[in-house]
């Protein structure tokens, strides 16, 4: 309980430091909202359109200090403020509206990726020079080595564009409504196959491949010779001996990845219109929405530091070591 | 542990599978909704608020669900009636009178009237946030005199004033009179005379507008809704375009023969007129040496404009003429003032004579020195990621340095040029120019010295400090002026003004993009019936409505 308790300690400092970096990271970037909404239009909006803009955001000459007690004292509560660039929404509401499809997105791809790339290292160790051993690897490391941006693109040009097999953009068809429905699910499902089978094809290898390292070493291990001399059945040996003290990188990476996902998969939204917290964030850091990109920073930044919690909880359940120490 | 993932995995796959499978094929929207590509955006927030300065307001809320008292057509050059329907001016151009339409009812039933008029604009003087065309710094008073009659007071005689006042969007006083903050009002159920006001539908990814119940054109608009899907960026965007999942849209495509009129010749189709901004090389005129008109018209001489719209803009535009004018303006170009500027051609031999004349002489190694002895070595700055205006960039500054300057391309991230630019802290740069009915404004901003502000000091326009009594003395006479034919002499004597000083150097009218798919609706602006401007991006100022009120469904599909 001690461990827990020092670990959120951490955690609150960790957040607080991500809070004031949070603040002061877009203030450094010249010009302001009022400026960058301005660029849209390229000349097509009057010169007295910019002087109403800046009274619109109420851009305040206040010193810096007094507007990051403010900012510190609006976030304890919740308050993040309106957004500049989907003015005049708040910031939660259009948070809201991207993370959903987010955790979605992002998280079913982490998931899938972490479970089948775990388990295909599992089966490379076990089975070594095997054919998964001997042909995943190196096709799948290929494939995760080329820029995620170029696959997504000829993922969507050839199954979307060329075949059609699967839309090209959007997480539902616009002739469906959203509801508990077979249909919509159907439909989402099938605009979910190329944006998470890209995600997934691109991350497959790293998984594997950590899995697989980690689970040779363990494999010539003393203690999983003791437990095949002693006869055990060899899925025993390979699950509850060998894997499950493999699993402890993979489970700390995995933390890692689940943090990230509310930082939404930017170029997948993109290459595939697909709604999401990463396109969010790149409309926030072009229209120096402030109180939008200090918003997601905070969910982000939330989401990685929680998931660490929960990784350190399982670490709890995973190795006796650390349960040890921490009691 | 490990036991579970798989078969949570393949559970996963196989539900995915099977649900993908049975997904239905992609389907048309229904025949007489039209899909429409305008703001791109990866999720849709329901905003409505006409007079909000944010550009967060949709798309279809300044021209379509709202209306202003006239509109104008940049193609035929014409203002066209909408919720007025006369304008004359009285008291020696001190008081505009606008007489309204009759039997202009809201969507709610409730008729307009003058009232509404007069209560628009007094709401943007007591919020000067929703000023956004800045009327307020020229009225005086605005008063409705009944329910068809409102009178615009000027503080002083200021003509061009009259089309800010045509453009502004017109709210409801019986709902506006309500909102207690008008400048954060999303607007959520507007109320308008536009043709479409009624949200069918409103979701993150798609939204719908339908047709205005008690719209005061008989019989239109036509078509039934508008469908706005939400397409986060240009390649989203031309990728649905060329799928027939868009009508019409305003995007840039590249190479558009090919890539988009090719699939299908005999519905989609494009028409980029060269109606936007005119796009110009700045060079600062308080900066030696371009404070001298020898060395800008130099500069001009050495640009290869053939080359420059070939590698920058696709083709797409043609080099400009040397009043900068493009073709929005094409009744007000003075063919004198053309043919004076003889200082757009490409002609090195000549830029280089006028630049030995200014005292700019290359030295032993072919470099170009002030006569002070400074090398002449200029940045020529851009936008990074503004990929148009970087080629056009690189374009320039290759002419210069084979005049023997020494110019660098230098790409700013947006912000950070609008700074350099707005302060006056530049040599040379690319810029946009400004918009207007009439040439006031654009020549305006080139030469006025209203709009020269000292360097340092942030301006929005006029950014290479420009100002020339000649120009100031036409300005001044085009703002006491009604008449037509005088305004047009007025103009003429503008444009011949910025040809023979060269206050900045026209590169080439923007095109105005718009790209439509006649497969399922008819009606869309195009080369042969210019009836007005055809790009979706013109709802600023209303424009699309003339079109909005135009396109009809086909009655069988083909």
């Amino acid at each position: 309980m001690r461990f827990l308790l020092r670990r959120l300690g951490f955690y609150a400092v960790a957040g607080w430091v991500a809070l004031t970096v949070n603040f002061f990271l877009p203030r450094l970037i010249p010009g302001d909202p009022a400026t960058a909404l301005f660029a849209r239009f390229q000349g097509r909006l009057s010169p007295a359109a910019l002087q109403a803009l800046r009274a619109t955001f109420g851009l305040t000459p206040a010193p810096l200090w007094r507007q990051y007690l403010t900012y510190l004292a609006h976030a304890l509560r919740g308050d993040f403020g309106t957004s500049v660039a989907y003015f005049p929404s708040p910031v939660l509401s259009v948070i809201g509206t991207a993370l959903v499809w987010t955790l979605f997105l992002a998280g079913s791809a982490v998931v899938i990726s972490f479970a089948l790339g775990t388990l295909l290292g599992v089966v490379a160790a076990w089975w070594r020079r095997g054919w998964v051993d001997g042909v995943m690897p190196p096709v799948l490391v290929f494939l995760g080595a080329l820029p995620y941006f170029w696959v997504a693109m000829l993922a969507l040009y050839g199954l979307g564009f060329g075949l059609r097999w699967f839309p090209i953009g959007h997480a539902y068809s616009d002739d469906i409504r959203p509801g508990w429905t077979v249909a919509f699910a159907a439909d989402v499902a099938a605009h979910a196959v190329l944006p998470v089978g890209s995600i997934v094809l691109a991350n497959l290898g790293g998984w594997l491949l950590s899995m697989r390292n980690t689970m040779i070493a363990v494999l010539g291990s003393e203690y999983v010779n003791l437990a095949r001399a002693k006869g055990l059945h060899p899925a025993r040996v390979v699950l509850r001996y060998a894997a499950r003290n493999a699993l402890l990188p993979n489970v700390t990476s995995f933390g890692m990845a689940l943090g990230f996902v509310l930082g939404g998969s930017l170029l997948t939204e993109i290459v595939f219109a697909y709604p999401g917290q990463g396109y969010l964030l790149l409309q926030a850091v072009r229209n120096q929405d402030y109180p939008l990109m200090q918003g997601i920073f905070l969910v982000i930044t939330l989401a990685v530091l929680g998931a660490n919690w929960l990784v350190d909880i399982v670490y709890l359940w995973l190795d006796p070591r650390i349960r040890d120490t921490a009691s | 542990m490990s036991r579970r993932p798989p078969r949570t995995t393949l559970a996963l796959a196989a539900a995915f599978a099977t649900l993908a499978g049975c997904a239905p094929r992609r389907a048309a929207p229904p025949p007489d909704v039209l899909v429409v590509s305008q703001e791109q955006q990866a999720s849709w927030v329901r905003n409505f608020n006409p007079l909000t300065t944010a550009t967060a307001a949709r798309w279809p809320t300044l021209a379509g669900i709202y209306e202003p008292l006239f509109v104008y057509d940049s193609a035929q050059g014409r203002m066209v009636p909408w919720l007025g329907i006369a304008r004359e001016w009285r008291d020696a151009g001190r008081v505009l009178r606008v007489t309204t339409r009759a039997g202009v009812r809201w969507s709610d039933g409730r008729p307009f009237s003058a009232g509404d008029v007069a209560f628009t604009f007094a709401l943007l003087r007591r919020f000067p946030a929703l000023d956004r065309r800045g009327v307020w710094s020229f009225l005086d008073d605005v008063r409705a005199l009944d329910d068809r009659t409102v009178e615009f007071h000027f503080r002083r005689v200021f003509v061009p004033g009259a089309d800010e006042i045509a453009a502004q969007q017109l709210v409801p006083e019986h709902v506006w009179s309500a909102v207690p903050d008008p400048v954060t009002f999303a607007n959520e159920h507007p109320v308008g005379t536009g043709p479409f006001t009624e949200v069918r539908t409103f979701q993150h990814q798609v939204f719908e507008l339908g047709r205005n119940p008690y719209y005061w054109q008989p019989g239109r608009p036509k078509v039934r809704a508008l469908r706005m899907p939400a397409l986060p960026g240009n390649d989203a965007a031309n990728l649905a375009l060329i799928f027939d999942q868009v009508d019409w849209a305003g995007n840039f495509v590249p190479a558009i023969d090919r890539v988009y009129v090719r699939r299908e010749p005999a519905a989609h189709g494009y028409w980029f007129p060269l109606t936007g901004s005119t796009i110009f090389l700045y060079a600062n005129t308080r900066r030696a040496p371009f404070d001298d008109m020898r060395v800008r018209k130099a500069l001009s001489l050495a640009i290869d404009r053939a080359l420059l719209v070939d590698v920058a803009l696709y083709g797409y535009t043609r080099p400009a003429d040397a009043t900068g004018l493009s073709d929005a303006y094409s009744g007000w170009r003075d063919s004198a003032a053309v043919a004076l500027g003889d200082w757009v051609r490409h002609d090195p031999a000549r830029a280089s004579a006028l630049l030995d004349s200014a005292g700019c002489r290359r030295d032993a190694h072919g470099l170009r020195r002030l006569p002070d002895g400074r090398p002449c070595r200029y940045d020529v700055l851009t936008v990074s990621g503004w990929s148009d205006w970087v080629r056009a960039a690189e374009v320039i500054a290759r002419g210069m340095r084979a005049l023997g300057i020494d110019a660098r391309v230098r790409t700013y991230d947006f912000s950070a040029w609008f700074e350099h630019v707005q302060e006056g802290a530049f040599d040379l740069t690319i810029g946009w120019s400004f918009e207007g009915p009439t040439p006031y404004t654009f020549y305006h901003w080139l030469m006025s010295s209203e709009t020269m502000k000292p360097i340092g000091t942030a301006s929005m326009g006029n950014w290479h400090r420009f100002a020339s009594p000649a120009a100031d003395r036409a300005l001044a006479a085009f703002e006491r002026e009604t008449d037509p034919a005088a305004q047009h002499r007025l103009c003429a004597e503008m444009q011949r003004v910025f040809v023979s000083e060269a206050p900045a150097i026209p590169l080439y009218p923007g095109p105005s993009w718009a790209e439509y798919n006649t497969g399922r609706f008819a009606g869309f602006p195009s080369r042969r019936d210019p009836y007005a401007d055809p790009s979706p991006n013109k709802f600023d100022a209303g424009e699309v409505l003339l079109v909005l009120t135009q396109l009809a469904p086909r009655t069988s599909p083909r």
